[in-house]
């Protein structure tokens, strides 16, 4: 049996004693998590692989709350995430889905929206100069600010998403296949801005990934989740 | 106050069932499978208005508050049941804050009517307030479907919309503001186009139950502005504070989603 969580570090992110089922009337439950303990340190890139169907996207949802476990505890930086209020976990928190989603507006309203909610309060919004920069970040620095964000392409989006995310300054990034959609230039400038996100600003990411893939310049802490059971695999 | 009514007898009131007949003969026609839909409302409309006839003579003729609210009360029950059955959504529960919701916005309009505008004596008067309540309540139920069914379809069709917002630190209401403001308009936009056309396409119910009553029609006018102003305010009332109430309901512990 192969360990499920990576010992004697302090988490960040940690599950223990894990247990999920999806319900559907008249079906039995779907297990996708049976007892599965996870320790993720912080500043640590931790990646997650595994089948279609096996319940990664499920794991990531657990950290914020948009799924809540059968049994089991979900903690961030050891305190339970049920005892904080869901928007501020959130903004602790950020989970990226896997479609990129924008509002309708252009693409400064859009790398703004978070800053319009009340768990943003004495957050000052950030100038001009500083949305550019996000976007140079992610090799998106050519998009106008005025810019309808619906006309733009998956990839282009996914990057808005993304910079939009590290804008609001989270602790944890739980990102749920970022580059399955793109193409290669539009995934290496997303994979290089989560690595910079865990190298240079010292946050700790969580990534799904349904496809063989290694980070360039950090060193993965692996997980594979399959048919329920969450393994830490360090050899793979 | 009646002398200008002429009395309908019972064989002249048979004489309409031919208009059943002829909605019948078109479904039959063009095969529309609307035949025993045509009779059982034909049915229910003799049955249920005779019976609300029987009522309202007892009501009237005992004219107690205490027959008049509960009264009003099963009628905004039916009225909350009607709605309810007509929004497809079972993922969340709703239907007691809606009938508690109805109930009390009608029953404030209501005796706000009659007290402060019409100024019956007293403001239970069942006369008065039984069918103004009626009218609020038959115009309203449909709005109060129309936004809550939007609210719910809304939700589930833009729910990773709402869950962005979420993931970025929204509280619920944020993150379904912009449904909530849909679901709203949709519920307000039937009464508001019909304020529009009164008068010019339409004589409504009361103002055209009045004149055929005998009463001076400048003075059905007014009564008519009141109830349309009146279904317009209930409408708004009516469908801000559901929806209001009801979208608080989509979402679990940890305000999770609870449509997707």
């Amino acid at each position: 049996m192969p360990r499920t969580d990576t010992p004697g570090i302090s988490a960040h992110l940690a599950l223990a004693g894990v247990r999920f089922a999806y319900r559907r009337a008249g079906q039995p439950p779907h297990v996708v998590l049976d007892g599965a303990d996870m320790t993720v340190p912080r500043g640590a890139f931790a990646l997650l692989t595994g089948p279609s169907g096996a319940g990664k996207s499920t794991l990531l949802r657990l950290f914020c709350r948009l799924e809540e476990p059968d049994e089991g505890r979900v903690t961030l930086a050891g305190r339970s995430v049920d005892e904080l209020p869901p928007a501020l976990l959130r903004r602790r928190v950020c989970y990226l889905q896997q479609t990129p989603t924008v509002v309708p507006g252009s693409v400064r309203e859009n790398l703004l929206l978070p800053f319009t909610f009340k768990s943003a309060a004495g957050q000052p919004p950030p100038d001009n100069a500083e949305l550019a920069r996000r976007l140079d970040q992610l090799a998106a620095g050519d998009i106008p600010l005025d810019q309808e964000a619906a006309t733009l392409s998956v990839g282009q989006r996914q990057r808005l998403c993304l910079a939009r995310a590290l804008l609001t300054r989270p602790e944890v990034l739980l990102l749920d296949e970022p580059v399955s959609a793109l193409d290669a230039d539009s995934a290496r400038a997303v994979m290089d801005a989560a690595e910079s996100f865990c190298l240079d600003d010292g946050g700790t990411v969580l990534l799904v990934s349904h496809a063989e893939f290694r980070p360039a310049r950090v060193a993965p802490l692996p997980f594979h989740l399959s048919q329920g059971i969450l393994a830490w695999t360090p050899a793979s | 106050m009646d002398a200008g009514v002429i009395d309908i007898p019972t064989w002249r009131l048979a004489l309409a069932l031919v208009f059943s007949l002829v909605a019948g003969g078109c479904s039959i026609a063009l095969k529309l499978g609307l035949g025993r839909d045509i009779l059982i409302g034909t049915v229910r409309t003799f049955v249920q208005l005779f019976l609300m006839g029987w009522v309202l003579g007892i009501v009237f003729a005992i004219d107690s508050p205490w027959l008049v609210l509960p009264v009003f009360l099963l009628m905004a029950a039916a009225a909350a049941q009607t709605a309810r059955a007509r929004v497809k959504e079972s993922a969340v529960a709703f239907a007691w804050p809606m009938y508690l919701g109805m109930t009390a916005v009608y029953l404030l309009v209501t005796t706000t009517v009659t007290g402060a505008i019409v100024h019956a004596q007293p403001w239970w008067k069942p006369q008065y307030f039984l069918p103004i309540g009626g009218m609020i309540l038959g115009n309203s139920m449909n709005s109060v479907a129309v936004a809550l069914d939007r609210l719910f379809s809304d939700m589930r069709a833009r729910a990773a919309a709402v869950e962005m917002k979420l993931c970025l630190g929204a509280d619920p209401a944020e993150a379904s503001a912009d449904i909530v403001r849909d679901a709203v308009r949709a519920g307000m936009i039937p009464s508001i186009n019909s304020m529009m056309a009164v008068g010019l396409v339409s004589l409504p119910g009361m103002m055209t139950g009045q004149i055929l009553g005998g009463s001076d029609p400048t003075q059905a006018i007014r009564y008519q502005i009141v109830v349309m102003l009146m279904i317009v305010g209930a409408t708004a009332l009516g469908s801000t504070l559901l929806t209001l109430i009801i979208r608080r309901r989509c979402f679990g512990p940890g305000d999770r989603p609870l449509l997707r």
